[in-house]
């Protein structure tokens, strides 16, 4: 018996099965739909939101995001490696907060950025060594390292608030504003681009993301895993160094629980910009809009007189959707 | 066309189509089989047989077509194929590594009481499929343990566990020696007696005409021809595949004029390998003949330093410079390559490019101070794929968008671009067609022909044959003994492989 009895008429051609157009929906949704939700949402606010347009307000949400988006956009390399997220970011922006206002106030400000960075590299080292030689989870080891990390900033700061000069190159920093974006967003851009192109353009990044799809077929390639994971941590120790930086030069005062929160909003960014949590794909333009979303999206709340506790509510809706969005998209994919 | 109806037929799909993107992977193709029937489906790699397949196993959803069992429509989903009574063996290992045996072939379909699992049950239905196929094994073992071979035995014993009136195999003897293959072709042949419909998917064209009654060509995803084994020769089911006579240039000996001793491996000890010594001179092909268990592939991963080795010493030399590997990074700078056994975990980036798959191993000459170069990329990346056979040659796509054969062939490409001193190759074709063997054969020929020390693993005692100037033979973990291209056959190397003991899975 042979099988020749319909060709594939012209409309089959067209007609693709429900369930691959689904998959193509869905997996350009949880790609591409951070863009356009983004760019609703501002359009939304500039017309519904009272305030939401003024220089004042445009500033307010750019402070607000630049600390969070600059541990985001680093974070996000820990992420697209597979290793879901670095907790100890926590730990990581008070470190280098407290040490910027303490260290300058007594040895001047190029030692406290030296020993700032010391601390965002030990916290790498420690982090990348037990994920990528030990193979210990990541969840579990930045978890420890979050508590070892504020416990000694806590021990040595002895829980006092650091205050900074009233001037000098912190506060002119922190204070700094090009129209009515703040060098702290300029930090936050320039870092994106960056990391950017660190992710997208370099045989690190490249390995970062081969690493988050198939470890086993990346070690066989002739990598050393355990240097790639470890430079990924410290990409986001640098990060959360600068951020540390942004945020006590902006307050001018640095406290060792400055940082909390921080690892939670920072993932809901790299989420909702559309990085997978399964690892391998994902960018850091991707996480900038993630940031700049959830910002704007905050500050509506804020500005509709929404309390704290709705907006932890709604940021932690927008991470289930978006998650489940990314896992329904790689399932429907995968049939 | 067939007097039969439909209810006698086990498995009747009809006018299947489905479309990955742009092209046809499976157009308006039909398929009947009745009980006690093997139904063997050929192709080249990518002709659509494993997307065929799936389909019929529910486990994706065709554009077009429907499927029935005895008569009875099934609906989409793999959950309504398994109820039906449709089984597959998939192409790729399914197993999850670290659950037991017995779990593995339970897998989905535990016996439970109250919502507990009752593990007593579930070891006796599972030592009750093992036995169905005559394979032991233990049941409390992990499969992360288990030889290849081993793994393949469990994944039919999982298929066979449900009594399925349909049993699909995609290539079930790619993984498989000889006399495991027979094995497999006797069990097989059993199972159909005693009613059970088969769907036999397998490169080997002498297999299919030992157990089939039934043929299926495949060929772009058309249905070519559809005939009793008995009216056709096997030239002519291969030039039906293949849509072109091919010629039989097979056998083509080198005429090997081995160098110097590139690479020296000696008293390599690790889990399953005893006190191995070997050598591999430039331009040389060796051949690591065996039983799958016999330690070929924890051998030749030990050497490399893929996985550690508890003693022995490793050195590579090339034009008089020596030096002693002791890690994998520093084996691969210095010059060696490594096609490894199981593509999907260990070979590929299943859902990055072929070009970024082919980068990979050759990042540092596409690169200028760690920067990418994409131009040099592409233009690297497509030569390879074009040397390889790739097809089709889109090097923008995922890796795991290609038929398994055509995965196999991105594999090697990743490792022919850096010119290695030493190429190891763990079962080079496996799941790879006639004509694309044949392509690979030469590639590695001429590789060796090139001044590469080369030493290949195969359970495909030709290849093996053809490939190898030297054949060393092992057995629990040790070369028992060693046969030039002249004394080398295939009754030799068994022979050698077996031992006393005559072993079987
Ligand atoms: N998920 C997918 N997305 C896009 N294309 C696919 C996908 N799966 C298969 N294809 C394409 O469909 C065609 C048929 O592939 P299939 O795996 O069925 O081939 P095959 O006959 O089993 O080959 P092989 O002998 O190499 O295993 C190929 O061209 C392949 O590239
Ligand atoms: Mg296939």
């Amino acid at each position: 018996m042979m099988a020749q009895q319909t060709a594939p008429s012209a409309a089959e051609a067209t007609t693709q099965s429900e369930s691959s157009r689904l998959a193509g929906i869905l997996t350009w949704m949880s790609q591409n739909g951070i863009f356009i939700f983004t760019a609703i949402l501002i359009l939304f606010a500039l017309i519904f939101v009272d305030g939401f347009g003024s220089l004042m307000n445009i500033t307010d949400v750019f402070h607000r995001a630049a600390p969070i988006g600059i541990v985001a956009v680093g974070m996000t390399f820990v992420v697209i490696s597979g290793n879901y997220l670095d907790l100890s970011v926590v730990a990581q922006v008070a470190t280098a907060g407290v040490i910027l206002i303490a260290v300058s106030n007594s040895y001047g400000l190029f030692p406290a950025i030296l020993a700032a960075l010391a601390a965002a590299m030990l916290f790498a080292l420690v982090n990348g060594t037990a994920v990528g030689i030990f193979k210990a989870n990541a969840v579990i080891v930045t978890l420890a390292t979050t508590f070892i990390g504020l416990g000694l900033l806590r021990f040595f700061s002895g829980g006092s608030i650091f205050f900074g000069p009233p001037d000098g190159p912190i506060r002119t920093f922190g204070l700094g504003k090009i129209g009515p974006i703040p060098y702290s967003a300029i930090v936050l851009i320039i870092m994106t681009i960056v990391l950017g192109l660190l992710l997208n353009r370099t045989n690190f990044g490249f390995l970062v993301r081969s690493f988050g799809v198939n470890e086993s077929a990346t070690r066989l390639g002739g990598t050393n895993t355990a240097l790639v994971i470890i430079g990924a941590f410290l990409v986001t120790a640098v990060a959360a160094m600068i951020a540390g930086f942004v945020l006590a030069a902006f307050s001018n005062t640095a406290v060792s629980n400055d940082g909390v929160g921080y690892e939670f909003r920072a993932l809901a960014a790299i989420i909702v910009g559309g990085t997978s949590v399964f690892g391998g794909r994902g960018s850091v333009y991707r996480t900038f809009l993630g940031v700049i979303f959830v910002s704007v999206l905050t500050n509506i709340l804020v500005l509709s007189g929404i309390s704290f506790g709705y907006q932890q509510v709604a940021l932690g809706v927008l991470i289930v959707l978006a998650v489940s969005l990314d896992a329904l998209a790689r399932k429907v994919a995968q049939r | 066309m067939t007097t039969t109806s439909s209810a006698d037929i086990a498995i009747a799909a009809t006018g299947i189509s489905k479309r990955f993107g742009g092209a046809l992977a499976v157009d308006d193709v039909s398929l009947r089989i009745a009980p006690g029937e093997i139904h063997s489906i050929v192709g080249e790699n990518g002709a659509g047989k494993s997307t065929l397949m799936r389909v019929m196993a529910g486990i994706i959803e065709s554009d077009s077509g429907s499927v029935e069992v005895f008569g009875t429509p099934v609906d989409p989903g793999t959950r309504a194929a398994i109820d039906a009574g449709i089984a597959l063996v998939h192409q790729e290992l399914s197993l999850v590594p670290e659950m037991t045996v017995a779990e593995n072939i339970l897998l989905g379909a535990f016996p439970t009481r109250f919502g507990f699992t009752r593990y007593k049950d579930l070891k006796e239905i599972a030592a009750n499929a093992l036995a169905e196929i005559g394979v032991s094994v233990d049941l409390d073992e992990r499969v992360s343990r288990l030889s290849v071979a081993l793994r393949q035995f469990v994944e039919i014993a999982r298929a066979v566990a449900r009594q399925p009136k349909v049993l699909i195999l995609d290539e079930p003897t790619a993984t498989l020696t000889p006399a495991e293959t027979d094995y497999l072709l006797r069990m097989l042949s059993r199972l159909a007696e005693g009613g059970m419909a088969i769907a036999y998917i397998s490169h080997r064209i002498p297999e299919v005409f030992e157990i089939s009654s039934n043929v299926t060509i495949l060929r772009d995803g058309r249905q070519v021809l559809t005939a009793p084994i008995a009216d056709l020769t096997p030239q002519e089911v291969i030039d039906n595949m293949v849509g072109r006579e091919l010629k039989e240039d097979l056998q083509t000996h080198r005429d090997a004029t081995p160098g110097e001793v590139v690479l020296r491996a000696t008293d390599i000890e690790a889990p399953r390998v005893n006190s191995v010594t070997l050598e591999v001179r430039a331009g040389e092909i060796v051949g690591l003949g065996g039983l799958v268990g016999a330690g070929r592939s924890e051998l030749v991963r030990a050497i490399i330093g893929a996985d550690n080795r508890t003693a022995g010493r490793v050195t590579l030399t090339r034009n008089g410079r020596s030096v002693t590997l002791s890690s994998y990074t520093s084996a691969v700078r210095n010059g060696v390559g490594y096609v490894p056994e199981e593509r999907r975990t260990d070979g590929l980036a299943l859902i990055m490019t072929v070009s970024d798959n082919i980068r990979l191993p050759n990042r540092q000459q596409l690169s200028r101070f760690g920067i990418k170069a994409p131009r040099k990329i592409a233009e690297f990346a497509q030569e390879l794929a074009d040397k390889v056979g790739l097809r089709p040659p889109e090097i923008e796509r995922e890796a795991g968008q290609y038929s398994g054969g055509n995965q196999q062939k991105v594999v090697l490409a990743k490792w022919l671009g850096r010119r290695p001193d030493f190429m190891v190759l763990d079962e080079p074709t496996r799941g790879v067609d006639v004509g694309a063997k044949a392509e690979i054969h030469r590639l590695v020929k001429e590789m060796a022909d090139n001044g590469t020390a080369v030493l290949v693993v195969s359970s495909d005692l030709p290849e093996l044959l053809e490939l190898s100037d030297v054949i060393h033979v092992m057995r629990d973990g040790r070369i028992t003994g060693s046969l030039t291209r002249e004394d080398a056959t295939e009754q030799s190397v068994m022979t050698l492989a077996a031992g006393e003991a005559e072993a079987v899975a």
